[in-house]
C-alpha cells in the first residue's frame, strides 16, 4: 500500500513533510472524522435511548442511566402491539412491492428502451407526469375504491395486507426511469447477436439483458425497499386491526398513543428496524455505488 | 432527463425490433395457464361485482381481462406486452384515483356532506325520533307465525316495565299496538319467552333483521301519532320523529310549526334554519360546478396562503437538493483520494443516515430539536427554539433534509468521480490547470451532466415530500393570521390539513387545492424536462 | 389463427375449471360487534368487552384507530365500512351527528352523572354512553414547592420560583398551542369561546376569543410567557415527563397522569388550578369519554345492546377502570373507587366547578385558531392583535 509507505515516512522525517502530508491528505481525515460525528451521534443517542428503561422524550442525559434491554422485552413481549407480525407484514408489504414492481419496471423499461412503437415519447413522458402526482392527495379516492373492493373481495379489503400491497402497486412504473437509463447504455449490438441468433424478443430479455441489469436492479429495488417501509399515512389510513399493521403504521401509532411512555419502547422499535436495513444496504453498498451511478451517467 | 434519447447507435427500426419466433412447448403451457388463470378470476369476479352493483370495478374488470387476451394471445402487441402489467396497475390505483380527485373537485363533498339528499333526510327522521316523555319501557320479544324470521312478517311482544300485572301488548308492521289475545305466552323476568305457534327471534336474528325491524310502523293508539321502535333486541320504546320532510315543498318541517326550507347557503343548497346557517350542519353531497376554483382564486387570505406555501415548497425541494448535492460532492472530492485509507469503510459509515428508513429518522429527529430538552441544545449548550420560529423551524427542516440526504449524493458523486477517466484530470494537470480548478473547470461540469437527471428526480420527490414535514413539524410553528398554513408547510401538506386538519373536513375544495398542485407538479416536469434536455444536448 | 384458437380454447378450459374450484360467496370475516378506539382505551376495554360477548354468545373486539380517529370513523362510516361503536369524546358529538355518523341511544340515566349526559347530549337527543369523566387539575410536588394548595395563579408563581424547581410550571402549550389545557386560564382572564342564547345553546356569532375579556387574558397569558412560566418547549409528549422527573413545580394534566406520577414516586398533592388575582376562578374544561352507536353499524343491535348493558351496571366500566383509571360517570363506581383511589375521586370534585366544552361542530373551527394564538402569545406575540385575529377566523369560519 503506497499510502501507508507515504505516512511512515512522513512520521519518520521532517515538519515539511508532514504539513504537506496535512494540507494535502490530513485535512480529509479532520472532515471524514466530523461528518462521522454528525451522522453518529444522533444514531448513537437512539440507541442509548432505547437501552435506558427510563428512556424519554426530556432527553434528561446523552448517556442512558442504565443499560438494559427492558424496552425491547417490552417491545417483543406484545404488550404494545404485535411487534412482530408487524415486522412480519411489513416485510411481506415491501418484498412483494418491491418485486412486483421490479418486474412491472423492468418490462416496461424494455419496451422503452428497445422497441419502436407509436406514442412511444408520449407514453414516457405521460408516465414521468403521472408518476408526480403524490398518492396521499388521492387518499379519499383510495379509500372508497378499496371500501367497494373489500365488499366484493374481502382478502383486497381496507385492513387487509393485500389491499394495501395493490394499492401501492400504483406506482409499479416508479423504478422505469433509472432501468432504461442503463439498459440505454447496453450497446444493441448484443441483442441484435442474439436476434440474428434466433431469439425471440423475451429470450432477449430474460436471457440476454437481464443478467446485465441486475446491479441496476438491486439499487433500485433498495430504493423502493426503503421507500416502502417508511410509507404510513396511506398505511395508517387503510390498516386499523393491530394484526394488519406495518412497522410505521404500528411505531408511528406507538409514539401517538403515549409519548411520554412509548418513547424508550419506540426508540427500541427504531433500532430494530433499522438495524436489517442497514445490513443490507452495506452488504448491497457496491451495487448501490454501481448502480446509481449507471443509472446516473446515462438517465 | 435523458429518458426519451435514442440510443446513440439508433439502427433502423425493423431491424432492432426482434420478430416472435416459434413459441416453445413449455412457453405455450405457460400461456396457457396464465390465460386460463386470468379467465378464472374474471369469471369468479365478474358476476360477484355485478351482484355488488360496482360499475366502476366491473368496467376495469372486464377490461383488463379483455386487453390481457387481446394482448397475449395474439404475436402482435409487442411493446404492449411489456408495457401492460405496470401500466394496468398504473392505471387502476394511480390515474382512476386522480380522475376520481378531479371528480370531487366540483362537488361540495366535505363535513355534512358527504351522502345523498335522501340519506340525509332518512338519517334527520331517525335522529329525530324522540321518546315520548315519560312513557314506559318496554321489554321485547319478536316472533313470526309462519313467516320466516329473515323477512317476517313480525310481531312484536312487549311488556311495558312499569306495569306490574305483566300485560303483554302485541304490534304488527302497520297495526296498533294492542292487548295480546292469543295463546297465553310464558314470561320471564318480565319478558315474553315463548309463544305458542310463534318463532321468537334470538338476539342474532333480530341484529340481521334489523333494518325491516326499524321500518315496521307499530301505532300506539291515542292519537298522539307515536310508534313502537325497537331499540336494543330485548328493549323498545315509543316515541316520533319530531322532524318531518315535506316532500312537496321540498323542506323540512318540525313538530312546533318550524321550516326549514331549502335554498342555497355558501356554495350548496341545504335546509336552511332560521339563523341563516345549514339545520345540524347538515347538507348533502351536490355539484356545485367551479365554485371550489373560484373561492381558491379570489379568497385573498386562501390565495395569499397558497403562494406562500408554493414559494416555500420551491426553496425546500430546492434547497434539498442543492445543499445534499453540495455536501455530497465535496465529501466525494475529499474522500475519493487514492491517499486516503479504508475508503470503504468511510463510505459504508456514512451511508448510514440513508440506511435507516426515512420516517424513523424524522420521527427521531422531531425530538431532538425541542428547545429545552432536544438533544441539539443540550449539545451545543444553547437555547434556540427551533420549533417556535419560522425561519428557525425551516432551516431545521432543511438540515433533516441535508442529514438524511447527503449519503446518496456522496455515493452517486463518488461513483460518478470514479468513473471519469483518469487521463482527463492528467490532461488537465498537463494543460496547467491546478487543482482547485480542474475541480471546478473540468470535473463539475462532467459531473453534473452525469448526475443532473437524479437531481432532477431529487427535486420532483422533495417537492411533494409530505413526510418530511408532517413527521418533523407538522408544519409547524403557527403563523399568526393564518390558519391553514404553518411556518413549515409545503403544499402537500397544507392541502392534507384542508382535507382532514382539525378545522373541519373540506374534500372538494382540498381536491380543488390538489388539482392545482398536480397542474404546478406537472408544469415543473416540463421545465425540468427542458433542462434536462438542454444539458443532453451539451453532451 | 389456428394457435390462437387452441391457446384460447386451453385457457378457457382451464379457467373453467378453476371457477369451479373457487367460486364462494364471501362473507364478513369480522366479530359480531366491532369497536374502534384509541391506543390507550383498547387496552382497557379488551378483556370487559371480551366477558361481555361471552355472556352474550357473541364475539366482540376493540381495534385501535392510531391517527384521527374521528375522521377515520367518520370516512369508514360513510363507506360503510366502520365499526358498530367508537369510543369518543362529547366535543365530538355535533360533528358526528353533523356527518349523521351516529344514532340516538336510550339510556337509563339513573345513577350516572347528568352533566355527563349533557354533554354527549345534541338537539335533544342522548347520542353517546358516557363512562368516564375527566377534567383539569393542578398536581404539586410537595419537594419542590411549600404551597400545595396556591390560591391564585401569582401565589403559585411565587411559591415555584421560591422553590427549586427548574419550571415553576408543567402546561403543555407547544408550537402550535393546547387550547384545552389553557383553557382554565383563559377562562379565568375573562376568556369565552361562544356566548350562549337565552335558552342555553350556543351563539356562535359571539365569539369570545377576540372580546375584551379574551383579550384580558390573552394579556395574562402572555405576562407568564414573559416571565418564563409558560414555555412553548413544553408539549404533549414532554410535560408529563418533566413533571415525573422533577423538574417542575406544578403541573395541569387530568386523570391520566396519575398512573406516571405514581410510577415516579413523588409525594404530591392534587388541587383545583387557581385563577389570575382579582380576576374570574379558573374554570377548567369537562371531558367526557363515551361510546357511541355507528349509523352504518353492521351489528346495529349488538351495538345498542352492549352501550345499554354498559351502564346498566358497573361490571365493564370498573373492569376497564382497573386498567386505564378514569373517573367514573356513575354514582356507584364512584363510591366504591372513593374507598380505593381517594385521590382519582378528586376529580369529581374538581369537575364540580369544570363546563363541558360546547359540543357544536363550530368548535372544530375554535381549537387550532384559538391554541395557535396562546401559542403565539406565550412566545412573545401581541396579545390584542392576535387574539383578535384568531377571533376573526373563528367568527368567518363558522358562518
Amino acid at each position: 500500500m503506497s499510502s501507508s509507505k507515504t505516512q511512515t515516512q512522513i512520521h519518520r522525517h521532517s515538519a515539511g513533510a508532514r504539513k504537506r502530508w496535512w494540507v494535502e491528505v490530513g485535512w480529509r481525515y479532520i472532515i471524514g472524522l466530523v461528518m462521522v460525528l454528525i451522522v453518529g451521534v444522533p444514531v448513537l443517542y437512539i440507541i442509548g435511548v432505547s437501552l435506558d428503561p427510563q428512556g424519554s422524550t426530556t432527553g434528561s442525559s446523552v448517556f442512558p442511566s442504565k443499560i438494559t434491554f427492558d424496552n425491547y422485552t417490552t417491545l417483543l413481549g406484545g404488550s404494545k402491539g404485535p411487534f412482530l407480525r408487524w415486522y412480519l407484514n411489513t416485510l411481506i408489504v415491501c418484498l412483494v412491492v418491491t418485486v412486483l414492481q421490479i418486474i412491472c419496471s423492468s418490462l416496461a423499461a424494455y419496451a422503452f428502451s428497445r422497441l419502436r412503437f407509436t406514442g412511444r415519447r408520449v407514453g414516457i413522458l405521460a408516465l414521468l407526469l403521472i408518476m408526480m402526482f403524490p398518492n396521499v392527495l388521492a387518499i379519499i379516492a383510495l379509500y372508497s375504491m378499496f371500501t367497494q373492493l373489500g365488499e366484493a373481495f374481502p382478502i383486497f379489503g381496507l385492513s387487509t395486507i393485500a389491499g394495501y400491497v395493490l394499492c401501492l402497486m400504483g406506482g409499479a412504473l416508479g423504478q422505469v426511469w433509472l432501468v432504461k437509463g442503463t439498459l440505454d447504455s447496453i450497446p444493441q449490438s448484443l441483442d441484435e447477436a442474439a436476434i440474428i441468433d434466433g431469439a425471440s424478443h423475451f429470450q432477449v430479455f430474460s436471457r440476454i439483458l437481464f443478467p446485465v441489469l441486475i446491479p441496476i436492479i438491486a439499487t433500485t429495488a433498495m430504493l423502493a425497499f426503503v421507500g416502502i417501509i417508511s410509507e404510513f399515512i396511506i398505511g395508517s389510513m387503510f390498516l386499523k386491526s393491530a394484526d394488519s399493521m406495518t412497522l410505521a403504521v404500528g411505531l408511528y401509532g406507538l409514539l401517538q398513543g403515549d409519548k411520554t411512555a412509548n418513547y424508550g419502547v419506540f426508540a427500541a422499535g427504531a433500532v430494530m428496524v433499522s438495524v436489517p436495513v442497514v445490513i443490507l444496504f452495506l452488504f448491497l453498498q457496491r451495487y448501490i455505488v454501481g448502480g446509481a451511478v449507471a443509472g446516473a451517467v446515462k438517465g | 432527463m435523458l429518458l426519451t434519447s435514442q440510443p446513440s447507435t439508433d439502427p433502423s427500426p425493423n431491424a432492432s425490433v426482434p420478430r416472435e419466433r416459434n413459441t416453445t412447448l413449455p412457453g405455450l403451457i405457460t400461456k396457457i395457464i396464465f390465460l386460463g388463470v386470468v379467465l378464472a378470476i374474471g369469471v369468479y369476479a365478474v358476476p360477484l361485482l355485478i351482484h355488488y352493483q360496482m360499475w366502476m370495478w366491473l368496467g376495469i374488470m372486464v377490461a383488463a381481462v379483455v386487453l390481457i387476451f387481446v394482448i397475449y394471445l395474439t404475436k402482435r402487441f409487442i411493446p404492449g406486452k411489456y408495457l401492460f402489467p405496470g401500466t394496468a396497475f398504473l392505471s387502476v390505483f394511480l390515474i382512476v384515483p386522480v380522475v376520481l380527485t378531479v371528480g370531487y373537485s366540483f362537488t361540495n363533498f366535505g363535513d355534512g356532506s358527504r351522502s345523498s339528499k335522501e340519506a340525509m333526510i332518512a338519517a334527520v327522521q331517525t335522529e329525530s325520533f324522540k321518546r315520548t316523555p315519560d312513557s314506559p319501557v318496554y321489554t321485547l320479544a319478536v316472533g313470526v307465525e309462519g313467516g320466516d324470521v329473515a323477512d317476517g312478517p313480525y310481531t312484536l311482544f312487549l311488556i311495558a316495565g312499569d306495569d306490574p300485572s305483566q300485560k303483554v301488548l302485541a304490534g304488527r308492521d302497520g297495526e296498533d299496538l294492542a292487548a295480546w289475545t292469543g295463546q297465553a305466552p310464558t314470561i320471564t323476568d318480565g319478558r315474553v319467552t315463548a309463544v305458542p305457534g310463534y318463532k321468537l327471534l334470538t338476539a342474532r336474528q333480530i341484529n340481521d333483521a334489523w333494518a325491516n325491524l326499524q321500518a315496521m310502523a307499530v301505532n300506539v293508539p291515542g292519537g298522539s301519532e307515536s310508534g313502537i321502535k325497537v331499540q336494543t333486541p330485548t328493549q323498545a320504546y315509543e316515541g316520533k320523529s319530531s322532524i318531518r320532510y315535506d316532500k312537496a315543498n321540498d323542506q323540512l318541517v318540525s313538530d312546533s310549526g318550524q321550516v326549514y326550507p331549502n335554498q342555497v347557503v355558501g356554495t350548496a343548497n341545504c335546509f336552511v334554519a332560521p339563523d341563516g346557517k345549514c339545520f345540524q350542519g347538515k347538507s348533502w353531497l351536490q355539484n356545485v360546478g367551479t365554485k371550489n376554483y373560484s373561492r381558491l382564486l379570489t379568497d385573498s387570505s386562501i390565495r395569499a396562503q397558497f403562494l406562500a406555501a408554493f414559494a416555500w415548497t420551491l426553496i425546500f425541494s430546492l434547497a434539498s437538493v442543492g445543499l445534499t448535492f453540495l455536501l455530497g460532492f465535496f465529501l466525494a472530492l475529499t474522500l475519493n483520494d487514492e491517499r486516503v485509507r479504508g475508503q470503504k469503510a468511510w463510505r459504508a459509515f456514512l451511508l448510514l443516515p440513508y440506511a435507516i428508513p426515512g420516517m424513523i429518522s424524522l420521527l427521531i429527529w422531531s425530538q431532538f430539536f425541542n428547545k429545552d430538552f432536544g438533544l441539539i441544545n443540550q449539545l451545543f449548550g444553547i437555547d434556540v427554539n427551533w420549533f417556535g420560529d419560522q425561519t428557525l423551524a425551516k432551516i431545521a427542516v432543511i438540515l433533516v433534509q441535508i442529514w438524511m440526504g447527503f449519503p446518496y449524493m456522496f455515493v452517486v458523486c463518488t461513483g460518478a468521480l470514479q468513473s471519469i477517466p483518469g487521463d482527463v484530470k492528467e490532461a488537465a494537470r498537463i494543460d496547467g490547470s491546478t487543482g482547485l480548478s480542474t475541480t471546478f473547470r473540468i470535473i463539475m461540469p462532467l459531473l453534473l451532466i452525469s448526475v443532473a437527471p437524479l437531481l432532477v428526480a431529487s427535486f420532483a420527490f422533495n417537492f411533494n415530500n409530505f413526510n418530511a414535514i408532517q413527521l418533523l413539524t407538522q408544519g409547524g410553528p403557527a403563523l399568526s393570521g393564518q390558519f391553514t398554513r404553518g411556518g413549515t408547510d409545503i403544499l402537500i401538506s397544507m392541502i392534507y390539513k384542508q382535507a382532514f386538519g382539525g378545522s373541519g373536513t373540506d374534500f372538494g375544495f382540498a381536491s380543488a387545492m390538489s388539482v392545482l398542485l398536480f397542474i404546478l407538479t406537472g408544469v415543473l416536469a416540463a421545465v425540468q424536462f427542458r433542462i434536462t434536455k438542454r444539458l443532453e444536448n451539451l453532451t | 389463427m389456428k394457435r390462437i384458437a387452441v391457446i384460447a380454447a386451453a385457457a378457457v378450459g382451464l379457467g373453467a375449471g378453476l371457477t369451479a374450484c373457487g367460486g364462494q360467496s364471501p362473507n364478513r370475516g369480522e366479530a359480531d360487534l366491532v369497536i374502534w378506539a384509541d391506543a390507550i382505551r383498547t387496552g382497557a376495554l379488551e378483556a370487559p368487552l371480551k366477558a361481555w360477548a361471552e355472556k352474550n354468545g357473541l364475539t366482540a373486539v376493540v381495534q385501535t384507530v392510531a391517527t384521527d380517529l374521528q375522521s377515520n370513523f367518520v370516512t369508514a362510516n360513510e363507506a360503510k365500512n366502520g365499526p358498530d361503536v367508537v369510543i369518543g369524546a362529547q366535543d365530538w358529538t355535533g360533528k358526528l351527528v353533523q356527518n349523521s355518523a351516529i344514532v340516538p341511544i336510550q339510556i337509563s340515566a339513573e345513577g350516572v352523572s347528568q352533566a355527563a349526559i349533557d354533554a354527549v347530549s345534541y338537539g335533544g337527543q342522548t347520542y353517546g354512553a358516557p363512562y368516564a369523566i375527566e377534567t383539569l387539575g393542578l398536581f404539586v410536588n410537595n419537594a419542590l414547592t411549600d404551597n400545595a394548595a396556591p390560591a391564585t395563579i401569582e401565589d403559585m408563581v411565587a411559591a415555584g420560583q421560591a422553590g427549586s424547581a427548574e419550571n415553576v410550571l408543567c402546561l403543555q402549550v407547544g408550537e402550535s398551542g393546547d387550547a384545552y389545557h389553557m383553557q382554565p386560564l383563559f377562562t379565568s382572564g375573562g376568556g369565552y369561546i361562544f356566548g350562549t342564547n337565552a335558552d342555553g345553546s350556543f351563539n356562535t356569532a359571539d365569539v369570545g376569543v377576540g372580546s375584551a375579556g379574551g383579550i384580558e387574558a390573552a394579556k395574562k397569558i402572555g405576562e407568564l410567557g414573559a416571565e418564563g412560566v409558560l414555555k412553548n418547549s413544553i408539549n404533549g409528549d414532554n410535560s408529563l415527563q418533566l413533571f415525573n422527573d422533577g423538574k417542575c413545580a406544578y403541573l395541569v394534566s387530568g386523570p391520566w397522569a396519575l398512573a406516571g406520577i405514581r410510577e415516579a414516586g413523588l409525594d404530591f398533592t392534587l388541587s383545583p388550578i387557581p385563577g389570575f388575582a382579582g380576576l374570574d376562578p379558573a374554570e377548567p374544561p369537562l371531558g367526557v369519554q363515551a361510546f357511541f352507536v355507528a349509523s352504518n353499524a353492521k351489528s346495529p343491535a349488538f351495538a345498542q345492546q352492549f352501550v345499554n348493558d354498559l351502564l346498566a351496571d358497573t361490571t365493564i366500566t370498573r373492569a376497564m377502570n382497573n386498567s386505564d383509571a378514569r373517573v367514573p360517570t356513575q354514582d356507584a363506581l364512584a363510591e366504591q373507587l372513593k374507598a380505593s383511589d381517594p385521590i382519582l375521586m378528586q376529580f369529581l370534585d374538581l369537575a364540580q366547578s369544570a363546563k363541558a366544552m360546547p359540543n357544536i361542530p363550530a368548535m372544530e373551527a375554535v381549537w387550532s385558531p384559538l391554541g395557535q394564538a396562546e401559542a403565539a402569545v406565550v412566545g412573545g406575540a401581541d396579545p390584542a392583535s392576535t387574539f383578535e385575529a384568531a377571533g376573526k377566523e373563528i367568527a368567518s369560519s363558522v358562518q
